[in-house]
């Protein structure tokens, strides 16, 4: 039977040349660390692409960045154009109006509360409140869930299952219960509540994820290639295995800062914690007074508690968006 | 379109310019082309073929299960003179399992693991109202069961407990269950290991005689087809290029594509020779080929298959061709 | 599939007593002792004192007032609630904890209920416009403010529509000359449930021996039967308007609490859904000519549940949780609503009791849901 022939291919030009002995072999100039960077930006941008893609993403970052600017104008409002004594959020009275609660005037958008204090300048300095409680507990949270479940990963055995178990106790553990406990055992402040808040989110649900991660990487050639050249463990540990390990955590950050902001909200609205100013004190203030159902002063609830719900959901639809890029499972299919 | 067989009267399926395309993102798949062919009463015929020849969308559209993205463009299928093109789904599904049924490819899978075998069968049965009590409905099945080779008392077991050859065989006694006229069989033995795949064919063979069925029997694997089949049908991209008995396309194929596929095979017996392979790839469907489909691999093409597609030609004892320069050989040893 | 059983009953054992003695350790670790507002009234004297705090065992080593609370934890004794001086701890316990676990249960099932079906349908029908809509109300009511919400509720559907009571358990005006108390009625009202759900079940899983016709009929019978049984009786007993009266202030915090856990269930089901829809058996079932009810149901629903069932194990804190929180707005005295006044002032005994039995709670609640999902999956039952 005749064969059609087919013109083969040309093979590809190599795109390393083995130098010749003797000769100048060009070296690369630029720094390891601007290469880095470089990269870096680059993939970055690809993922910032592809987070744009979902509107649900903008959309949240959209609503964080309208707090943050919300919460950076503050400082500036209190110290040049509103006069501290009336305006500070924690101190101020309006004593010109004679009746408290007063509800939304020109002086004061959204009315005063029950103490005399300006609501508006309450819901910013909350935002300020919300913004570093969740970015702190966010912080210890990833640290903790990263180390260990990288530590999980790698080493496995008794490391592993101590943790693991810990953590599957600490999924079971209703936070809200907990945090009430030791609120009524110790006194519990800002910067406490945010380490707590982490602690239990760094060593729960968010381990066993990142350890599942840390698995699949442990896994992966360049590993083995790494503890052939000679890395130890921590080398290993710390430069290949948690690099890696980074997008998943940073996804885990946004879904802590909207637990962090919520449980902070609530606990306030107790009346647990020892806190100058948020959002849930402002309900709890209300609560107080007696006004909490009282829907003729409106301006006392409904700010506070949209602003909560808002920003917690703005995180978490971040978190959500964000999800799509880091975890190559759900990728558009 | 040249008639494929003078004896009307115990033709059971006729299948008419059938015409199927999926639409994807990309553009329209052209799936299923033109496709023609008949089946009388206790006759088997086997759909040959490469990987994504249409053969198993020619099945599927047998049925009528095609997904939300395929629609039959054009043509006809009359199964004992009633055309399912036509068929709203509700009639369809009146039609589906009791006229004609299928065993699917990897059919492990086709059972549901959360229920008995049993119980499914029972559905199949009580679906379309072929038993009236419970103990009519076990007896039927016990029947299937020892029709088909496998322990009765397997029938209150789950999938899981059942190993390879045995899920087949209970698959087999599932599209056996309602008395079908038809049985569309796709790749039965594909996944079960030689041995298992030898005793199966026989059995099925045996069961077809027995009950009188008529079976299209589809399989990429020709020695397999060749046992099975009085009729042989050879598809490529879509479209049918050889029809006829078995022995005679299997010893004189007169399609160069089919003669190709023949001869891909070593012989035992005969003189030892090259094993000649089909340069090239089966055709993108979105844009297949002008004319006769196989002429760009084809070492016989001439300018004139590049412009028209050639009819299906009864080339004489009802074996056919679709192509403007069939071959003339031999295979006999 | 019972040693499995057996098996899980013995971890859940032993996390409760690790959990005990987590519980004592928190306890122990706070500043000063525990019964030191207790003993902090002016008018003792430091010999009283002093007294009073050994009798409180409080002067012994820690290892030993741990054992012993340890021992009288077992035997039930919690200690003495300061806030509800005399009465004992477990005794609050006893008589808040139906009300919680009622509370919780019908949210739990509810919520799961309305998620499954929701999501169910939602993957069936894969329309743009539903899908966004119900994703966007479904997270809304996932994030949004627990109390705010709450408030809210009680703001549209007391307030407003006047439909509801504002919050508690009775309606003093209604029982003011009650023959029962409304622990009596509440205690009845369960056990009726109770009782009419289990000859539900077993009725239904009778009806699978009977013929196919026959079964349609036969349940709808069955329900009916226990339906009239049920109202029956209690419009005959004479107490039925307290039991209604119940029901009624029951309404508004079980439906805040469905409302806000259904969108984690519905999203999980509808992508589950998705997923289990690719599979072969559900192309084998609709080759087998069965209606589409029939597929979606009983094939696909089917597997989809059951990654939704294992979720529904780290749902049990965040329904627990999002329970304290709705007892609290709607003054619902169960075991939440105790909690948090006792931590308000600082009735430790009280406290621990509340995490004691919130913890027995979430355990039972996860040993449950690993026996369903054996269950569900034939597949770990018989390996």
């Amino acid at each position: 039977m005749a064969e059609i022939a087919k013109p083969s291919p040309q093979p590809p030009a190599p795109d390393f040349i083995i130098p010749e002995p003797g000769s100048h072999v060009p070296v690369i100039e630029t720094p390891l660390w601007k290469i880095r960077l470089r990269l870096f930006l680059r993939s970055a941008r690809t993922n910032f692409q592809l987070f744009a893609e979902n509107p649900i993403g903008l959309f949240g970052l959209g609503i964080i960045l309208f707090f943050a600017l919300m919460a950076l104008i503050h400082p500036y409002l209190m110290d040049n154009v509103w006069d501290r004594n009336i305006y500070d959020p924690v101190i101020g009275i309006d004593q010109s109006i004679p009746y408290h609660p007063a509800p939304p005037s020109a002086d004061h958008w959204l009315g005063t509360d029950p103490l005399g204090r300006d609501v508006l300048s309450q819901l910013m300095f909350g935002t300020r409140a919300a913004f570093v409680l969740g970015i702190l507990a966010a912080i210890v949270t990833v640290t903790i869930a990263t180390t260990v479940g990288a530590l999980s990963a790698y080493y496995g055995g008794i490391v592993d299952t101590i943790f693991m178990r810990l953590a599957d106790l600490i999924i079971m553990t209703p936070t809200v219960t907990i945090l009430i406990v030791m609120a009524a055992l110790f006194n519990v402040g800002f910067v406490h509540l945010a380490i707590i808040i982490g602690l239990l989110g760094g060593f729960g649900g968010a381990t066993i994820i990142i350890k599942s991660q840390a698995l699949t990487i442990k896994v992966r050639a360049y590993i083995e290639a790494a503890r052939v050249a000679g890395g130890g463990d921590v080398h290993i540990i710390l430069r290949h295995i948690i690099p890696n390990l980074l997008p998943l955590s940073f996804l885990y950050m946004m879904f802590t800062v909207t637990t962090a902001i919520a449980l902070e909200a609530v606990l306030s609205f107790f009346g647990l914690l020892n806190i100058r100013m948020s959002w849930g004190l402002m309900i709890y203030t209300t609560q107080r007074a007696g006004y909490l159902l009282d829907m003729s002063k409106w301006w006392l609830v409904f700010p506070a508690g949209l602003a909560i719900t808002m920003l917690c959901a703005a995180f978490y639809l971040v978190g959500r968006a964000m999800d799509e890029v880091v975890n190559p499972r759900l990728r558009k299919r | 379109m040249a008639e494929l067989s003078t004896n009307q009267n115990d033709i059971l399926l006729k299948v008419e310019n059938l015409t199927m395309h999926y639409t994807t993102r990309a553009g329209e798949v052209s799936a299923v082309d033109n496709v023609s062919f008949e089946l009388r009463r206790g006759e088997s015929m086997g759909l040959v073929g490469e990987s994504g020849c249409g053969k198993t969308s020619v099945a599927t559209t047998l049925l009528r299960l095609l997904p939300e993205n395929a629609v039959i463009k054009s043509g006809h299928i009359y199964l004992d003179g009633l055309d399912l093109v036509d068929l709203n789904e509700e009639k369809m599904r009146q039609v589906r399992w009791k006229k004609i049924s299928m065993v699917f490819q990897a059919a492990m899978n086709a059972l549901n693991p959360v229920y008995k075998v049993g119980d499914q069968i029972i559905e199949a049965l009580e679906n379309h109202n072929e038993v009236k009590t419970n103990q009519e409905a076990r007896r039927r099945v016990e029947d299937l069961f020892r029709l088909v080779g496998l322990d009765p008392a397997m029938i209150d077991r789950y999938p899981h407990e059942y190993s390879g050859g045995m899920r087949q065989r209970a698959v087999i006694a599932m599209a056996l269950a309602c008395h079908p006229d038809v049985i569309v069989a796709d790749e039965p033995t594909t996944a079960l290991d030689v041995i298992v795949q030898d005793n199966l064919l026989r059995e099925m063979i045996e069961l077809q005689k027995q009950l009188n069925m008529s079976m299209i029997y589809i399989s990429h694997d020709i020695a397999v087809i060749a046992e099975v089949s009085d009729r042989i049908g050879v598809m490529y991209a879509g479209r049918l290029v050889e029809w006829g008995a078995s022995d005679q396309v299997f010893k004189r194929p007169l399609h160069p594509y089919t003669y190709g596929l023949m001869s891909a095979f070593p012989s035992i017996v005969g003189p030892k020779r090259e094993l000649t392979t089909l340069p090239g790839e089966p055709p993108d469907l979105l844009n297949p080929p002008t004319g006769c489909r196989f002429h760009p691999r084809c070492p016989y093409a001439t300018e004139s298959c590049a412009r028209e597609a050639p009819p299906l030609r009864d080339m004489g004892n009802g074996h056919f061709v679709a192509c403007e320069h069939p071959m003339e050989v031999s295979l006999e040893l | 599939m019972r040693r499995f059983i057996v098996r899980r009953i013995g971890q859940n054992i032993l996390t409760f007593f690790l959990f005990l003695t987590l519980v004592y350790v928190l306890v122990d670790a706070q500043p000063g002792d525990f019964a030191d507002i207790y003993l902090a009234d002016p008018r003792l004297t430091p010999t009283q004192r002093a007294q009073l705090r050994e009798s409180l065992g409080l002067d012994r080593p820690v290892l030993e007032r741990y054992l012993q609370w340890l021992r009288n934890a077992v035997r039930g004794d919690l200690g003495v609630s300061f806030s509800n001086y005399p009465r004992p701890v477990i005794d609050v316990i006893l008589e808040r904890a139906p009300r919680t676990i009622v509370l919780f249960l019908t949210a739990t099932i509810m919520s799961y209920y309305v998620g499954f079906l929701a999501g169910k349908v939602l993957a069936w029908k894969r329309g743009g416009f539903m899908e966004y809509a119900t994703t966007i109300v479904g997270v809304g009511l996932y994030t949004v403010f627990l109390p705010w919400f709450g408030l809210m509720m009680i703001w549209f559907f007391a307030f407003t529509l006047g439909l509801f009571p504002i919050g508690k358990f009775v309606d003093p005006v209604v029982w003011r000359r009650a023959p029962v108390d409304a622990n009596f009625v509440f205690h009845r009202m369960i056990f009726s449930a109770f009782l009419g759900s289990t000859i539900l079940l077993l009725w239904t899983s009778f009806s699978r021996r009977l013929n196919p016709d026959q079964r349609r009929p036969a349940r709808l019978i069955g329900f009916l039967v226990v339906l009239v049984g049920i109202v029956g009786y209690w419009i005959v007993s004479g107490i039925g308007r307290y039991a209604w009266d119940i029901l009624h202030h029951l309404v508004l915090p079980i439906l805040t609490l469905t409302l806000v856990n259904f969108a984690g269930t519905m999203l999980l089901t509808r992508n589950s859904m998705l997923e289990t829809l690719r599979e072969d058996y559900i192309m084998a079932a609709r080759a087998k000519g069965l209606p589409d009810k029939t597929i979606r149901d009983k094939h696909a629903a089917r597997n989809a549940m059951l990654p939704v069932v294992t979720a529904f194990v780290l749902a049990v804190a965040f329904v627990l949780d999002g329970g304290v929180i709705t007892e609290t707005i709607f003054s619902w005295p169960g075991m939440g609503l105790t909690l948090l006044e006792a931590a308000v002032v600082q009735d430790i005994p009280m406290v621990i009791g509340a995490l004691v039995f919130t913890g027995i709670l979430a355990l039972t609640a996860h040993l449950v849901a690993d026996v369903l999902y054996a269950f569900l999956d034939p597949r770990i039952r018989y390996s």
